[in-house]
């Protein structure tokens, strides 16, 4: 009886700490996610203007779901018209998103309108544990056209494997949008 | 608690149990956020309230916090304030949740947070507890200073502020001429260089310190041992007389 009683003791105290966590985080959640959201599309404008030049607008902002593409693309989860001031349409850029046991990242990914060729990258969320070296030896490379696209090196095998597939899906989503 | 035992409890973390440099703990982060002041200082503030906080509620809890779940119920708590503080640092300092990427999230299993939790706070009162927190919150920030300051001395021939903490304005200070700068240092393998050589250097003044101690006490010795043959000559004098 007395275990019994040590061991509802012990889960109920685990219970209340767990849901006054809950709690806690979902009071931090309603302070930060608006400005959260808003250092995100910051950061995605910011990206633009990094492929696109200073100039660069989104125009038009479409959502990746099932039916967009004929091929569902599990990484690809926006993209983004881009145009001038003028309103001259620039090209697309996709915002590809994946995750693997070392954290989360986020990259958007251009495409020229006229030759429909790749046009740059730029990192909106990077937290995996080799972030620095994903920018340094890869993207700042491949925007200055020194290094090739498909040779992804960003420290780890790992960390490489799934940045090519967010690019390959990017690219393959951008070919079929050209066809439509 | 009295006012030099607050000190002691407050000045142990910095110096005699520093837990990154006497501990050797929390060391992978040590090595990963240290390639500039900046970022070192954001990790070891991030670290530091996380520490405080996490060391404050395990002491105010730990007589309704039963024996057998008290590792889960550190850990969610630790959790807890990690997790609370990742979002307010990628809500209103952007730049350093970037240039800290995953080693926040990290701080949840960082030995030193669960080992306050578990060696002090469960058996001390919440001031002592705040106080050690703070201390071992201190020496650890301090020591990723350190780490830092040379790391991004030689790595980038100065320092930079206001990359991470953007409310500074930006400024640049160089020290060192481009072409005498050093990159590896900015490098994991440069901050294990560092770590390394920052180690050495303590262990050798702790041994110089401990070698004195032990020649101050042989010397202590064989003074009072020329004291005693000194009297027990005088002793035999005075017979012989």
């Amino acid at each position: 009886m007395a275990s019994k009683k040590k061991y509802i003791v012990a889960s109920v105290t685990l219970g209340v700490i767990a849901m006054a966590s809950g709690l806690l985080i979902g009071g931090a959640n309603i302070i930060t996610k608006d400005s959260i959201k808003k250092n995100q599309e910051k950061k995605i404008a910011s990206g633009i203007s990094e492929i696109y030049g200073k100039n660069a607008l989104i125009s038009k902002k479409i959502d990746v779901k099932a039916d967009t593409f004929a091929n569902v693309y599990k990484t690809v989860e926006q993209y983004y018209e881009v145009s001038d001031k003028d309103n001259n349409k620039q090209g697309y850029a996709f915002r590809t998103n994946g995750s693997n046991a070392y954290g989360k990242i986020t990259l958007i990914v251009g495409f020229d309108e006229t030759t429909h060729a790749f046009k740059g990258i730029s990192i909106v969320v990077d937290e995996q544990t080799y972030n620095t070296t994903l920018e340094d030896n890869y993207i700042s490379l491949v925007n200055k056209g020194e290094r090739d696209v498909d040779d992804v090196k960003c420290g780890a095998t790992f960390g490489a494997k799934l940045v090519k597939e967010m690019i390959n899906e990017a690219t393959s989503a951008a070919e079929e949008l050209w066809k439509e | 608690m009295a006012k030099g035992k607050t000190k002691q409890n407050f000045l142990k973390g910095i110096v005699i149990e520093n837990p990154l440099f006497v501990s050797i703990l929390g060391t992978c982060p040590a090595l990963a956020t240290t390639k500039t002041l900046e970022a070192a200082l954001g990790m070891g503030i991030l670290f530091t309230i996380v520490l405080v906080c996490s060391n404050m509620l395990v002491s105010l809890l730990r007589k309704l916090i039963p024996e057998e779940i008290r590792t889960p119920a550190y850990i969610v708590i630790i959790a807890t304030f990690v997790t609370i503080v990742k979002m307010l640092t990628n809500a209103f300092l952007p730049e350093l949740y970037s240039s800290l990427g995953v080693f926040i999230s990290l701080i949840v299993v960082n030995c030193i947070v669960l080992g306050r939790a578990e060696a002090y706070a469960s058996k001390n009162k919440v001031f002592d507890s705040l106080i050690d927190a703070l201390g071992m919150g201190v020496g650890y920030t301090l020591a990723l200073l350190s780490m830092a300051f040379f790391r991004e001395l030689l790595g980038t021939g100065g320092f930079t502020i206001g990359q991470i903490f953007t409310f500074i304005p930006k400024a640049k200070l160089t020290i060192i001429p481009a072409p005498y700068t050093i990159s590896l240092f900015s490098n994991p393998v440069g901050a294990f260089i560092v770590f390394g050589l920052i180690l050495a250097v303590l262990a050798f003044i702790k041994n110089r310190k401990d070698e004195y101690k032990a020649y101050l006490v042989k010397q202590e010795k064989i003074k009072k041992q020329q004291e005693a043959l000194a009297a027990q000559q005088a002793n035999t004098d005075g017979g012989n007389k």
